[in-house]
């Protein structure tokens, strides 16, 4: 039976992004293994670039989308929409960011050479396709993408730690992408559909008392396990205190950024955007996951005496945050004037990326010179030996404890207030609480590298391309802090997503 | 007879599984492994997937544990974990307890919700309509994911690459 | 009206001490003699504008002078909405003036010279935030300075003051930010609430949600207290003041000065401006409580100074007891009783910012802070105990000094609607001045034994900066009418507006009658 076979078609430039991303990694890696070694800093500056111009891409697309509205492409596979124009910008700028640092974290050891920086890019493309899917068979494979590639960095550095993370990860990772899949099983069981257009058409048209929706809350709860353990949100989170620690400082920095901002993106299209019409289900999980994060990842940071560990369970504190967010985006998802819970939720994540990115940057910077250290006496006198380095870390730290006049405020205003907005009182307060508690934690970072007598007096050195990520991230922080404007002032596009 | 079937392949990918997990020579898992797949197989078969039934087997159970019974071979089979220690003594009886009880309320989920389940019927079609039906599929819908799939290669090469290159180095 | 002055006085009172701060980072570190330098100027020139503000002010309007408002985050409706009216004019002129002698008279106490740099400029951006504090009528700016104060002033503690430092910094920095917290969702809430209640639109602005929304009681109340919890902590109120005798004893003398001086007038100001203002009904119906609070806030302060070793904890533990008064007369809800308040909290500021002063050139004399390691000090340097002798009379609150007419304001104005809680704190009035002279007499009287035999005299320099002090202090009180004329039309209107939303009437004393037991709305 020969029927005609209509291909779809395909907008290439809507998908330029991801071919960049991807082109660049497979040039790095074809390039790179026919040619000698490249001379220092310039495989970074080459995933650097790439990165770069995939999110100066995603901004001429976002003008595109702006003048012709959202839609899908490739069959709809993909959404074309300011939401995913805003993840592939903020994960391309935390990739540039990793990859400026990765540099002189590899430089001299068996690592250095393409194959890193091919894994950064392509688990960024992974990050984008998961920010930018519509079919949760899409959503998965980039999950995937993003999680090996993950997998393979975190076990990347010969030490015990080192490969203890990469296992300790691999397995719970994987055990939480079998939760996804068997959970994306269910649903499709219950709609019928892995598109999430249809998905939302579908129980649009059905009346929720008459449906039986078993399949489609098993399916749900399993894909939030899933989510939940790739966000790090408690009491999924279990793994990433070691893991975290475990992995080389600029993967950790990889992980906290783009593997964060990726997974909430997801988690925002499949909650938000595919599932909506079952927000009363979802929403109560996810304020009881945020208060659950909020309180275990302050209160457990505060104990620590590790600060890639402080800042492994601070990650989980911020998670917090963004589920409180996620959680305001669920009070009116599916409605025509949805709040403003899903965009404070992105821009969060934007600017965490940044700060996270460059806070592991320093973190990274100190421990090298300490022969691999992250313990925080480390810290002790960075004041003396690296005034300005100590200044950026303040500025970083005082962000993440969401100090006014940084970019951490502007998150975790934005996200209050849409909690608040949606009437979530409990939920903000015990946010503002833990993060007082967590601020805590900054404190005695601080405390250590300003008022410690220095344990060590020699300065560390401060390579020139981490050096700028450093700066880059500061003066975004501060920049964003002071006129958040500049950020809010596009960003309201987001919400009118495409599925 | 479906039932029958079905019980059968469920009873080979279970056992497989668990010989998996609990055989202590390597070698014999990876065998177990091979029934888990063979089990799948059975299973595609049953629903009439003859096209992915033939590469189920094929591709894994043929080409990939042939490649895992390499492997180990060539590291040896005498190391083994010692996995008898326990750091937290409450950890297995509480995982066992809490995965039962999630294996319950996804059981029940599902046999609740079964009569909503929706039946594709492009797979009943005889010959090799199912080969076209799934090109079809897999090159308009979802030719994204495939695509990707490809990506997911790069990184398991260059992931290779990054594993492995230490072990030259510190040999050599 | 000023209307025709153009020159965008307020923002500058909050960008100039910011840039300076900025310009001080940025100096050479090798010249640490430029940071003090360019601190000195940044301050000198906002007390100068401050002053002329003063000047410039004009005295017969309530209402707000000076006011700049330009679009900041348009997204949220937040505006940079700045002005001041007689409640944070002398708040404002007190930071302008306190700031230059703190940063030109006392040493930061480095051993390292290039310390100094790190120094002046968080002075400077501590300078930014108080100011922004006082003048902001945005309730998002106001929060933003509110917080930003603490950066600062946790580093001044930590970096530079005494043995105990980084936990009291700590301390300091965790409690206030714990009441912001509180504050943080309040203001949202608040925001929201009135969009949905009459406003019809989402803005910060606190002149526009005073006057067009109005909250449910039960609403109101819960939104006060966000408020009120933070405020109470900055103050602050008894139980919530444990951090403040650890800041101010380990804090660097500038630290103290400008603590006790201007940052703890954040939380009475933010009672008047952001509570009563705001809020009416809540703040009217929560009145026992702060009353209540207040008064063994004065008592117990005034019990735990006499107790203290340390003369520095005490005068610490006297401004728990002062603050209480400012709060009684705050919630007392008449004319007089808030004029007093904010008298009161200038006086506090200049009376408690020199005896901190003066502990602090103690201490540098002899390393010591201890009441019983002193002795006779009045016999080797008899101009410095004469100094502190008026200072310390008009902490006591003396007739003739400024002391005495912002607490008997207070009192006064009280007794009309609080009368038993009044008759209590009036015996913190003579505890003060039991704990005072009773230290007074242990640390100056006697006579000298070895160790103190050495004690300097007053140098020219020091008495230079505390000229300024003992000057307000001894104007404001022989004439206070200049003050209390810019003061009292805004207290006023402040009345109005509370009366105007509660249907409160405030008792004018010819209305009280002896037999008129209960006073009113008891």
């Amino acid at each position: 039976m020969p029927e005609q076979f209509i291909a779809p078609s395909i907008d290439w430039f809507a998908l330029s992004p991801y071919l960049v991303m991807v082109a660049g990694a497979l040039g790095l890696l074809v390039v790179g293994a026919l040619t000698p070694r490249w001379p220092r800093g310039l495989y970074s500056l080459v995933s650097a670039l790439t990165a770069t111009s995939a999110g100066v891409l995603a901004v001429f697309i976002w003008n595109d989308v702006a003048e012709m509205g959202p839609g899908t492409l490739v069959g709809g596979a993909l959404s074309h929409d300011a939401f995913a124009q805003f993840v592939t910008i903020a994960v391309c700028a935390a990739t540039a960011l990793v990859a400026l640092v990765t540099d002189a974290e590899v430089r001299g050891t068996v690592l250095e050479g393409p194959e890193i920086h091919a894994l950064l890019l392509t688990a960024a493309t992974g990050a984008m396709v998961m920010g930018a899917s519509n079919d949760l068979i899409v959503l998965f494979l980039g999950l995937e993408t993003l999680s090996l590639a993950l997998y393979v960095l975190a076990a990347s550095e010969r030490t015990a730690a080192g490969q203890e993370a990469g296992m300790k990860y691999f397995i719970l990772g994987g055990l939480a992408s079998a939760v996804f899949l068997y959970g994306i099983a269910l649903l499709y069981g219950g709609a019928r559909s892995t598109n999430l257009g249809e998905i939302v058409a579908r129980f649009q048209s059905t009346v929720a008392l008459e449906r039986n929706d078993s399949l489609v809350l098993a399916g749900l709860a399993l894909l939030i396990v899933g989510l939940g353990f790739k966000v790090a949100a408690a009491p999924f989170h279990v793994w990433s205190p070691d893991v975290y620690q475990g992995a080389p400082t600029h993967v950790t920095a990889f992980m906290a950024s783009v593997g964060k901002a990726a997974a909430f993106a997801a988690m925002l299209r499949v909650l938000v955007i595919a599932l909506p019409f079952h927000r009363d289900d979802w929403r109560p999980v996810i304020w009881v996951l945020a208060i659950a994060s909020l309180v275990i990842g302050s209160t457990l940071a505060v104990v620590q005496t590790d600060v890639k560990r402080m800042l492994a369970f601070s990650s989980v504190s911020h998670a917090g945050f963004l589920l409180v967010g996620v959680e305001a985006a669920g009070h009116r998802a599916g409605e025509q004037i949805s709040g403003d819970g899903l965009e404070s939720v992105l821009v969060y994540l934007a600017l965490y990326s940044v700060l996270v990115v460059g806070t592991f940057s320093i973190v990274a910077v100190v421990s090298r010179h300490a022969g691999g250290s992250t313990d925080i006496s480390v810290f002790a006198g960075l004041g003396r030996r690296r005034p300005v380095l100590a200044l950026a870390l303040t500025i970083l730290l005082l962000a993440q404890a969401g100090v006014p006049l940084t970019s951490g405020f502007v998150a975790k205003w934005g996200v209050i207030q849409s909690a608040v907005a949606e009437r979530s009182y409990a939920i903000a307060i015990i946010a503002m609480v833990s993060a007082v508690i967590a601020a805590f934690l900054y404190l005695r970072i601080m405390v250590s590298a300003w008022l410690a007598d220095p344990s060590e007096v020699e300065p560390e050195p401060v390579p020139a391309m981490t050096g700028v990520a450093i700066a880059l991230a500061a003066a975004v922080t501060l920049v964003v802090g002071v006129y958040p404007e500049l950020l809010l002032g596009w960003t309201d596009a987001v919400s009118n997503f495409a599925r | 007879m479906e039932l029958i079937v079905f019980v059968l392949a469920s009873a080979m990918v279970l056992s497989g599984a668990i010989g998996v997990v609990l055989f202590r020579n390597p070698v014999h898992a990876a065998l177990g492994l091979v029934l888990t797949l063979f089990g799948v197989a059975v299973h595609f078969v049953s629903m009439e997937a003859h096209f992915l039934a033939a590469v189920q087997v094929i591709v894994y159970a043929g080409a990939i544990v042939v490649l895992f019974l390499f492997v180990i071979m060539l590291l040896g089979v005498d190391r083994a974990e010692d996995l008898t220690i326990e750091p937290l003594k409450l950890q297995r009886p509480v995982a066992i307890v809490l995965g039962a009880g999630v294996t319950v309320l996804v059981a029940g989920a599902v046999v609740r919700g079964a009569d909503t389940l929706g039946r594709e019927t492009n797979a009943s079609a005889p010959g090799d309509s199912n080969i076209r039906a799934l090109a079809r599929s897999l090159y308009s819908d979802h030719v994204l994911a495939f695509e990707l799939t490809s990506v997911l290669l790069i990184v398991a090469v260059a992931g290779t690459v990054v594993l492995t290159r230490r072990l030259k180095k510190s040999e050599g | 009206m000023h209307g025709a002055v153009d020159f965008p006085l307020l923002s500058m009172l909050v960008l100039v001490p910011a840039i300076g701060s900025l310009l001080v980072a940025l100096s050479p570190r090798r010249r640490p003699e430029y940071a003090k330098l360019i601190a000195t100027v940044t301050s000198v020139g906002v007390g100068a504008m401050s002053v002329w503000m003063l000047r410039a002010f004009d005295s017969h309007s309530g209402g707000f002078q000076f006011v700049s408002r330009h679009p900041w985050i348009e997204s949220w409706g937040i505006s940079w909405h700045l002005g001041v009216d007689g409640i944070s004019l002398f708040l404002v002129v007190l930071t302008g003036v306190l700031f230059p002698l703190a940063i030109v008279g006392i040493d930061p106490h480095n051993d390292d010279p290039r310390r100094d740099k790190p120094y002046f400029a968080w002075l400077l951006l501590l300078e930014a935030g108080v100011m922004g504090s006082f003048v902001s009528l945005d309730l998002f700016l106001f929060f933003v300075c509110f917080e930003i104060v603490l950066v600062p002033m946790y580093f001044l503690i930590g970096g530079w003051g005494y043995e105990g430092r980084v936990g009291a910094a700590t301390k300091f920095f965790l409690y206030t930010m714990l009441g912001s917290a509180f504050m943080l969702v309040s203001i949202l809430a608040t925001v929201f609430i009135a969009s949905a209640n009459g406003l019809g639109r989402i803005t910060f602005d606190l002149v526009e949600l005073a006057e067009g929304a109005s909250f449910a009681a039960s609403t109101g109340r819960w939104l006060f207290f966000g408020f009120a919890i933070a405020f109470a902590v900055k103050v602050p109120v008894f139980p919530l003041h444990t951090w403040l005798p650890d800041a101010h004893t380990q804090a660097p003398t500038a630290g103290s000065v400008v603590l006790a001086g201007v940052m703890l007038k954040l939380g009475t100001y933010g009672f008047l401006r952001f509570g009563l203002y705001l809020f009416p009904e809540a703040a009217r119906w929560s009145r026992p409580l702060w009353l209540t609070l207040a008064v063994i806030g004065i008592i117990y302060g005034a019990i735990a100074a006499t107790m203290q070793g340390d003369l520095k904890r005490l005068v610490a533990y006297s401004s728990v007891a002062h603050l209480g008064f400012i709060v009684l007369g705050t919630f007392a809800f008449t004319s007089q009783a808030i004029t007093g308040s904010v008298m009161q909290m200038v006086n506090h500021g200049v009376s408690t910012g020199a005896l901190f002063l003066m502990v602090g050139m103690i201490y540098e004399r002899r390393h010591t802070r201890q009441i019983a390691d002193l002795r006779g000090l009045q016999h080797v340097a008899p101009v410095f105990a004469a100094a502190f002798t008026v200072v310390m009379l008009s902490s006591i609150g003396v007739p003739g000094l400024n002391g005495f007419v912002g607490e008997y304001l207070i009192l006064i104005g009280s007794f009309l609607t609080a009368r038993w809680w009044v008759v209590v704190a009036a015996t913190g009035v003579i505890l003060a001045a039991l704990y005072l002279l009773w230290a007074y007499q242990r640390v100056f009287h006697g006579e000298p034994d070895e160790e103190n035999r050495s004690f300097p005299e007053l140098r020219w320099k020091e008495g230079l900066v505390l000229l300024p002090f003992i000057g307000i202090i001894v104007f404001t009180g022989i004439y206070p009418k200049p003050m209390l004329e810019r003061i009292e039309p805004a207290v006023h209107d402040l009345i109005e507006h509370v009366s105007d939303r509660t249907g409160y009437v405030e008792p004018q004393p010819a209305a009280i009658s002896i037999d008129d037991e209960h006073g009113e709305g008891e």
